[in-house]
């Protein structure tokens, strides 16, 4: 019991969770290297701060997605039998909490491809 | 008077139209709110029960908030893009913020002698302009309205802003971080100039002071020397060599006194010289109050003849 509630949490938590990753990896390559006047630092032939932005959100993004679609498929197992309230509410919150969380990592990735690397 | 609401640059149109934008969309939406919490409050029960809806919360606490800001982030950063770009060719103009007034030097370049003024930043109109500031002493923020974003002079540091003047005028710019005593004293104006006639104006301020012509301006310009004003102030072509002041070569030139405070005729000059420190106390400029009448109207006189 013990294992699925926590099971639960974290998949209610996940969105959340990537959004941090992807927040923590953005604004520490790009505050690092745009501070130390490596804006234009490159790496196989592509510029590590844009590519840090677009591969951060993309990981991130696919993360929540699977966690999104985990957490609608028990939100619907929940509709059609009986639960106990808090799985009920869980499973709601899940959905919720990762649906909003794909959208504030499209947001936090955005700025990537309109803004140059240092702006 | 400066205003933000009267764009008179790109940059300044940009920001315009974001404030417009936000503005106007947070009134509308704060309006909806109120309206549908009034709503919510005295409607009846069974005519207000849609508020309560599953769906009326999804549509407007979820999907509405999205598509906003979903659409206003984009245009944000293109705002935020597109302002302020260092632009190729653009001219070079360097400004300093001093306690409380406006150094302003146009670097040479080939063709041209370089050169300094004060309180007026002049400038061709269409041709885009860089502008390196800096601070001799505290922090100052150097903000003209019509142009678009301010920036802060920082001592021991040079930030650039970038803009463009779309169309002849004078406008007025001012110190936006507070700076001391006299700092809503301290302003300038910013002559948007059509490209001839800056070239004209940039020609005559590089040249030296005219030698006085009248008996009275040349006492003048004896007060000017013996008073000590050249151990502060620059008259170039005199002995008058000092770098503490505004330079004061082709002070007759310029539209104010005081950094945008008077404007600028042998009334005003003769008022500061005598009393500046009871019209802008703190400012580092001592009164010459012991001076006759006689002696006062001959120097401010002879500053009034340096065109």
């Amino acid at each position: 019991m013990g294992g699925r509630r926590t099971g639960q949490i974290l998949l209610m938590l996940a969105g959340l969770i990537a959004w941090a990753v992807q927040f923590t990896a953005i604004y520490g390559v790009t505050s690092t290297l745009c501070g130390r006047g490596w804006a234009d630092a490159n790496l196989l032939g592509l510029e590590v701060v844009p590519m840090t932005i677009l591969s951060a959100t993309l990981v991130t993004l696919a993360a929540t997605a699977v966690a999104l679609i985990w957490s609608f498929r028990n939100y619907r197992l929940a509709k059609h039998q009986p639960v106990a309230a808090v799985d009920d509410f869980v499973s709601h919150a899940a959905v919720l909490i990762n649906g909003l969380s794909i959208v504030v990592i499209l947001w936090h990735g955005i700025p990537a491809f309109i803004l140059p690397a240092c702006a | 008077m400066q205003s933000a609401l009267d764009p008179a640059g790109g940059d300044a149109q940009r920001i315009y139209w974001l404030t417009v934008i936000m503005t106007v969309g947070g009134i509308l939406i704060f309006l909806l709110v109120t309206g549908l919490l009034l709503y919510a409050i005295f409607a009846a029960p069974e005519r207000r029960a849609w508020l309560g809806d599953r769906r009326t919360i999804i549509v407007g606490g979820l999907a509405f908030p999205i598509v906003v800001l979903s659409m206003l982030l984009p245009y944000g950063l293109t705002v935020m893009r597109d302002t302020d770009v260092p632009t190729p060719g653009a001219l070079p103009i360097e400004m300093v913020g001093e306690q409380y007034w406006w150094r302003v030097r146009y670097p040479a370049d080939q063709e041209r002698a370089e050169f300094s003024t004060a309180n007026e930043l002049v400038v061709p109109v269409g041709r885009p302009i860089s502008v390196s500031v800096t601070s001799a002493d505290v922090i100052h923020s150097f903000w003209i309205p019509n142009f678009g974003g301010k920036i802060d002079m920082i001592p021991g540091r040079i930030n650039r802003l970038n803009f463009t003047a779309e169309r002849p005028g004078i406008y007025r710019g001012v110190c936006a971080e507070f700076c001391g005593d006299q700092h809503a004293r301290m302003a300038f104006d910013l002559i948007a100039l059509e490209p001839a006639e800056f070239e004209a104006w940039r020609v005559d301020q590089a040249k030296p002071a005219l030698e006085p012509d009248l008996p009275s301006l040349v006492r003048g310009r004896e007060l000017f020397r013996m008073g000590g004003c050249g151990s502060c102030h620059v008259v170039r072509g005199t002995e008058a060599d000092g770098q503490f002041g505004p330079d004061l070569t082709h002070v007759g030139s310029r539209r104010t006194i005081g950094a945008g405070q008077f404007p600028n005729n042998i009334g005003t000059l003769a008022g500061w010289i005598a009393n500046v420190q009871h019209i802008k106390p703190g400012a580092r400029m001592p009164s010459y109050g012991s001076l006759t009448g006689e002696d006062l109207r001959a120097l401010a006189g002879y500053l009034e003849s340096l065109k």
